[in-house]
């Protein structure tokens, strides 16, 4: 991180190669589609580049890396003048999976997993990224609240409130 | 909650994101400064003057002779006593590379040189959009063609050095050669002094809706032998 903020675009290489997977499919989640996401992606690490000069020293770069691509994904989004459907599915191909199987892997059956998808899929639409990126992304607190760009707080009562409405819709 | 939570997780894990595309690839073209051109024609240029670009271009009365007799639609041309200071390094504004499919599928208007780019760039952000042929690489450009419509235009300021000559090529052709600069409006409208650098020998041309610039160190008639093969 240092290194990149001197200048060493080397050293930002491998800060992008660390982190393009969350930041494609956190502006993924956010703009619905692939080709607003790369798009969204690329271009917040540009700018995040050309404003290293104004992060602050020691403070975590994922987070504020977040920020300015879900604040890309979102200003595609809006442009494009659609609501970003979410276009998640389930995977099919079971056997595609280079990873084993996690612990809670069992924990859901096949048409269970359809059903919360869908549930989660006809959430509102600040409820269901909040899902998104803590559930299924893994973003920590302040990660989801600089990617939605709300405080932490909200993070905290807007997932309680969707996992509410998810009980109520899935049972 | 506890079990819904955990369920979630594990859906998380079967949710079907797109591959991720190689964003360090795509991003590497555009953090280098790019070193322009083979030909070091403008390098002594960048240091000789201090005029900034904003102030000469935000004030119309400080604007001499708008060149307006090339008839060229989307280009307005500006001289002016001494080229201001830009980097000559400048950024090109590229946007996304992209495949030649996409970009004709993107821009239906794009004409093709018979000579293959290296690479091609789709920058969307633009009014109207802008498709970048580009040979070379991004940070060693060895010619760039760059294509739009609308309302996206270029201003050039160019010095007593820089000549200007009408040639004949699609509706209406110039040739720039010798230092100057140049300009894109951004989506705003509005011409950034961060967003000019210093060009090399060009050409500019229209064909119906569509303005090209082609810029590299080539001589005239180089650049009208390759432009007259775009279709």
């Amino acid at each position: 991180m240092e290194r990149a903020r001197r200048g060493d675009e080397g050293a930002y290489e491998e800060l992008v190669r660390a982190h393009q997977g969350i930041a494609f499919r956190t502006a993924y989640v956010i703009a619905g589609n692939a080709s607003d996401a790369e798009e969204a992606a690329q271009e917040g690490f540009v700018k995040a580049y050309r404003a290293l000069g104004r992060f602050r020293r020691g403070s975590p770069f994922r987070p504020w890396l977040l920020r300015i691509v879900a604040n890309e994904a979102r200003n595609r989004r809006r442009s494009a003048g659609r609501r970003a459907a979410l276009s998640l599915r389930v995977a099919v191909d079971e056997s595609s999976g280079d990873a084993a199987p996690s612990p809670e892997g069992v924990v859901l059956a096949g048409e269970d997993r359809e059903r919360l998808l869908e549930a989660v899929n006809g959430l509102r639409e600040e409820e269901r990224l909040v899902i998104a990126c803590r559930f299924f992304l893994q973003l920590s607190e302040a990660e989801t609240a600089a990617a939605l760009d709300v405080r932490r707080g909200t993070v905290k009562s807007r997932t309680s409130r969707a996992i509410e409405h998810l009980r109520e819709s899935y049972g | 909650m506890a079990e819904l939570e955990t369920a979630l997780r594990a859906l998380g894990r079967d949710v079907a994101f797109p591959p991720t595309p190689d964003l360090e690839a795509a991003i590497r073209g555009r953090l280098e400064r790019p070193r322009f051109w083979r030909r070091p024609l403008a390098m002594g240029i960048a240091v000789v003057v201090v005029a900034a670009i904003a102030a000469v271009l935000a004030v119309p009365q400080s604007r001499s002779a708008i060149l307006d007799w090339l008839g060229l639609r989307n280009v307005s041309v500006v001289r002016v006593e001494k080229l201001p200071a830009v980097p000559a390094r400048g950024r090109l504004d590229l946007g996304r590379r992209v495949s030649l499919d996409e970009a004709k599928r993107r821009a239906p208007w794009l004409l093709v040189p018979d000579r293959v780019p290296d690479s091609v760039w789709l920058n969307e952000s633009l009014p109207g959009g802008k498709v970048s042929l580009l040979w070379g690489t991004p940070s060693e450009v060895r010619l760039l063609l760059t294509e739009f419509t609308g309302h996206t235009y270029i201003e050039k300021v160019i010095d007593g050095d820089t000549r200007v000559e009408r040639v004949k090529i699609g509706n209406a052709g110039a040739w720039f050669q010798g230092p100057h600069v140049v300009m894109f409006q951004d989506r705003d409208g509005r011409f950034r002094e961060s967003h000019a650098r210093l060009a090399a020998n060009t050409l500019v041309w229209q064909v119906g809706k569509v303005t090209l610039r082609l810029e590299g160190g080539l001589t005239k008639d180089e650049a009208l032998r390759i432009a007259r093969t775009a279709s």
